[in-house]
């Protein structure tokens, strides 16, 4: 039996965050209203020439260098001709010759091992308008058009839609911690092509595109179906066209969308509407030292600082989580703040469904508070819960707590000798060597203190009381 | 009739200072004469705005020598509230909303735009011909074409009509007309003049330029409308031209490619070009012939790269957003098809066809990217002559001014620009000026400078003026 195997090469389309579009001062943001963020230049009207977005060209900088990328230090930008409705100047402006990175790779962690995933260019180009089809009619919606997008186009070395789907969420980890993308599929701000092959040799097999599919579970999905529909084709003595197919969510199949005929021919040449942009060493340098460690940095660090697996999982699935926890971040304190960062601020935020941003929390109080060491964890969390809520500065909340706090050693031994009198018992179990009773005895101190003590202070003093 | 616009610019700025006339006197000849004349010189006439305008101007301080002249502005440069055609049944009705940055400079100079002029199509043609408005005539003589493709614009000028026109120039649109009208006109160094504004045939060559009467009032001309602009970002930042810039120096350094004397070229204007050296090395210039061995390949080199960039320029005319539009289609592909097979004429047809082919990824690298290469070489060349001369001249044209109405073969319409294209590919600044005349027709001499150095052009081209009037304390 013939053992076919899968080669599959993965594009990424990011919409970079930016104030503008890439050559236009129109407003880059999504609207729901149509025809809003438009000017002249993005409508292609007689007489306009391309603007540069250099946010963008900083940002597309950002993620080639984040994607271990050479930079090409002199680029251009390059026409893409051909007709379309959704394309005002009937041109894409592009990088087909000089992408600002190339030669790039990410990793990813797939049973057990490390595996490059080499990455053959991020370039920057603008996105097209967008087009609403309704019965017989065709709406152009030109909010889209021109919003600054990175391209990353791997080579053809993915051989299974689970390292897709590692590659596309490292991939998109990456570009939100940047803070370069917002990758939200859903609202198209990170769309996915792939193209997929299957050979049982070394050479590889005639390619099928698989355009634009919504999430990522859908990717991986797509792809088993090809694969699948592939191997079926090719046993059965058949052979796979050059296709472009899309992906049915209902039917968890892809379709044909159309053959490809002959090779599109694109006609790219340079844009001289627009000067050579030249990116220097210091441009790298300075990017290089502002970039925000990566989820892989981090990972490892946390480890090192002897922080547990699930917690870190838990800070680093919001990159909003980690750069607070970074603002913050002492290697002696770092596994007591991971602790509250999650047990207190993250279940907090999920309970709410908020960001951290909405709540008032600062840094600075939160590394003050984990760092009280009379208070005990559930008095923490009090305050916590206080700070997050916006209830009472740090000060007045603290205060608060040693106020009702039991400190006087008189009256915790006041306490102390009311359970020792009601659990004559235990305390002679105790005093018979079954040391097991002593934490049973520090719960019913704790109770009927209603935590108001010191537990460390209390244990020492129940230790003296019983001897 | 008064002939206040055939005054010098001098003169008229004097009496309007004066309080002698007024702006609308200026702009009521204008209209005059336009509507006697049978030039076909104007696509749109801006009478009403220029009166109004006219009016307005009458509160204000003539503050500069451009004040209040009426000018003529080429069908290709967007005017707010007013057709912009570019020659084409595509954009017949297109109303541009918002003005190029080269009209801003104009009213800010309160400049006063009596019309829209016409020209090629697209300013794909070298005699006018191609327009879907039809030819303009040559007011020299109107059996012959003014040239073109800022046909309208040299007729204007060199009819009367304005002192002033602004035309553009992508491989000799200002300089051949400039010639065959006996006009100056000048093509600048590539990044001086705002192209926003200027609707696209080939981004790389494009240039807005001043089309004149004589050498200062084109310096004038060309001072207004220079220097840096944030809308196009191939403008250079370097510091703009002004008229006060002109200082004459006692010997010029003067480099002659040998290949103006070539066959192609008419005898005639070989000899007048000559008869123009000699004068000028009798008045003391060193004149040397050089080699610039490139020069031969202008025409098949401006036809890859041209069209190349004009079949993208043009890919926008799809009337979907704007012009004309089919009416019975099937679907966006037959819409596009139908609507620029009927918008677009003949020639800018072919040279669509001609651009897609030398673009196509079967041909790319053996004419695009040759072209490319080819342009490099060519530049490098120039810009050697230009470590040791001031100034490269050259023949405007390969002959006098063309008959209308002939047939020509679809070659011939490049034919003209053989010696003004070299410089539109290096974007070296070059202005063509009038040296002599043959059976009455104009022949002009072309005068080509350092890049951003048009100070030392429009220096020697004043001397030359001098010289070819004959002027004896020169």
């Amino acid at each position: 039996m013939r053992v076919y195997k899968p080669t599959i090469g993965m594009e990424i389309h990011a919409e970079l965050k930016t104030e503008g579009k890439m050559f236009s001062n129109a407003p880059n943001c999504f609207s729901a209203k149509p025809n809003i963020n438009v000017n002249l230049i993005d409508i292609a009207l007689p007489g306009t020439l391309p603007q540069l977005n250099h946010e963008a060209i900083e940002l597309a900088l950002k993620a080639a260098l984040a994607l271990n990328c050479k930079i090409n230090k002199k680029m251009h930008f390059d026409r893409k001709n051909y007709f379309y409705l959704d394309l005002p100047k009937g041109y894409q402006i592009t990088q087909h010759n000089t992408p600002i990175g190339y030669d790039g790779y990410i990793e990813i962690e797939i049973g057990g091992k490390r595996k490059k995933i080499a990455i053959e260019c991020v370039h920057i180009e603008e996105d097209t308008c967008k087009s609403i089809h309704e019965d017989d009619k065709t709406y152009l919606d030109y909010n889209r058009a021109g919003i600054p997008l990175i391209e990353i186009v791997t080579k053809p070395v993915i051989e299974s839609a689970e390292e897709v789907k590692l590659y596309l969420t490292k991939v998109r980890e990456i570009l939100r911690y940047l803070d370069v993308s917002d990758v939200k599929m859903e609202e198209g701000s990170m769309r996915c092509e792939a193209n997929v092959s299957i050979s049982d040799t070394n050479k590889l097999g005639t390619k099928v595109e698989i355009k634009n599919v919504g999430s990522i579970s859908y990717v991986v999905s797509a792809i088993e179906y090809e694969t699948k529909r592939q191997k079926e084709i090719l046993s059965s003595g058949g052979q796979i066209k050059s296709q472009t197919r899309r992906y049915v969510e209902n039917k968890k199949k892809t379709e044909l969308l159309r053959e490809k005929e002959g090779k599109n021919d694109y006609r790219y040449f340079p844009e001289s509407d627009l000067p050579l942009v030249e990116i220097s060493e210091e441009d790298i340098m300075r990017i290089k030292e502002a970039m925000p460690i990566l989820p892989d940095q981090l990972y490892n660090k946390y480890q090192q600082a002897g922080i547990n697996e699930p917690t870190i999982k838990a800070i680093l699935s919001s990159r909003e989580l980690a750069a607070f926890f970074e603002e913050i971040y002492d290697q002696k304190t770092a596994p007591i703040a991971a602790k509250y960062l999650v047990s207190g601020v993250l279940k907090y935020l999920n309970k709410h469904g908020l960001t951290l941003k909405e709540t008032k929390l600062t840094a600075k109080d939160f590394n003050e508070l984990i760092k009280q060491a009379e208070l005990n964890d559930q008095q923490i969390q009090a305050i916590l819960e206080n700070l997050l809520l916006g209830k009472g500065s740090l000060k007045e909340n603290l205060k608060q707590i040693k106020e009702g706090s039991i400190s006087n050693e008189d009256e915790i031994l006041t306490i102390i000798n009311e359970v020792m009198a009601e659990n004559k018992k235990e305390v002679a179990s105790y005093r018979d060597g079954n040391e097991r009773v002593l934490k049973y005895l520090m719960g019913q101190i704790m109770k009927k203190s209603k935590g108001k003590i010191d537990p460390q202070k209390a244990h020492q003093l129940l230790l003296s009381q019983l001897s | 009739m008064k002939n206040l616009l055939d005054l010098e610019l001098k003169k008229i700025n004097q009496m309007l200072k004066e309080g002698v006339i007024m702006p609308i006197d200026l702009v009521e000849e204008f209209a005059k004469k336009v509507v006697a004349s049978d030039l076909n010189a104007f696509i749109t006439l801006n009478l009403d705005e220029a009166r109004k305008q006219a009016r307005l101007l009458e509160k204000k301080e003539v503050d500069n020598i451009l004040f209040g002249i009426p000018i003529a502005v080429k069908d290709n440069i967007v005017l707010q509230g007013v057709p912009t055609t570019c020659g084409s049944k595509i954009l017949e009705n297109y109303i541009s909303v918002f003005d190029a940055t080269v009209v801003k400079k104009l009213k800010e100079k309160n400049m006063i735009i009596v019309g829209k002029t016409n020209m090629d199509e697209f300013a794909m043609g070298g005699t006018g011909e191609t327009s879907y408005f039809g030819p303009t005539k040559n007011p020299l003589n109107k059996n012959f074409s003014p040239g073109g493709s800022s046909s309208g614009s040299a007729a204007a000028v060199a009819g009367g009509l304005t002192p002033l026109a602004l035309g553009s120039d992508t491989g000799g649109s200002i300089r051949e007309p400039a010639a065959f009208c006996g006009l100056v006109g000048l093509n600048p160094t590539y990044g001086r003049i705002s192209r926003y504004g200027l609707v696209a045939f080939a981004s790389s060559l494009d240039q807005i330029g001043p089309m004149s009467r004589n050498v200062i009032e084109n310096a004038h001309l060309f001072a207004a409308i220079n220097g840096p602009s944030d809308d196009d970002l191939n403008t250079s930042s370097e510091k703009p031209f002004s008229v006060d810039d002109i200082t004459k120096k006692e010997k010029y350094r003067i480099a002659i490619p040998r290949f103006c004397l070539t066959k192609i070229i008419n005898a005639d204007v070989v000899s007048v070009f000559l008869n123009c050296l000699d004068k000028i090395k009798a008045a003391g210039h060193q004149v040397d012939f050089v080699e610039v061995p490139f020069m031969k390949y202008a025409i098949p080199l401006y036809q890859v790269i041209a069209l190349a960039e004009a079949s993208s320029n043009l890919l926008r005319f799809d009337g979907i957003k704007y012009g004309y539009q089919t009416e019975n289609y099937q679907d966006y592909d037959d819409f596009v098809t139908k609507t620029r097979t009927a918008g677009f004429g003949t020639e800018v047809k072919r040279r669509i066809m001609v651009g897609t082919y030398v673009l196509s990824s079967e041909n790319v690298d053996v004419y695009y990217k040759k072209a490319l290469q080819v342009r490099r070489e060519l530049t490098d060349e120039i810009k050697a002559v230009f470590q040791q001369y001031d100034l490269i001249m050259t023949p405007a044209t390969v002959s006098t001014s063309l008959i209308l109405g002939k047939k020509r073969e679809p070659n011939e319409s490049f034919l003209q620009d053989l010696l003004a294209i070299p410089f539109s590919m290096s974007g070296h600044p070059s202005l063509v000026m009038p040296a002599d005349k043959i059976d009455n027709m104009p022949i002009g001499v072309q005068i080509a400078g350092r890049y951003y150095d048009e100070k030392t052009i429009y220096a020697f081209a004043l001397e030359l003026e001098a010289l070819v009037r004959g002027d004896e304390s020169v």
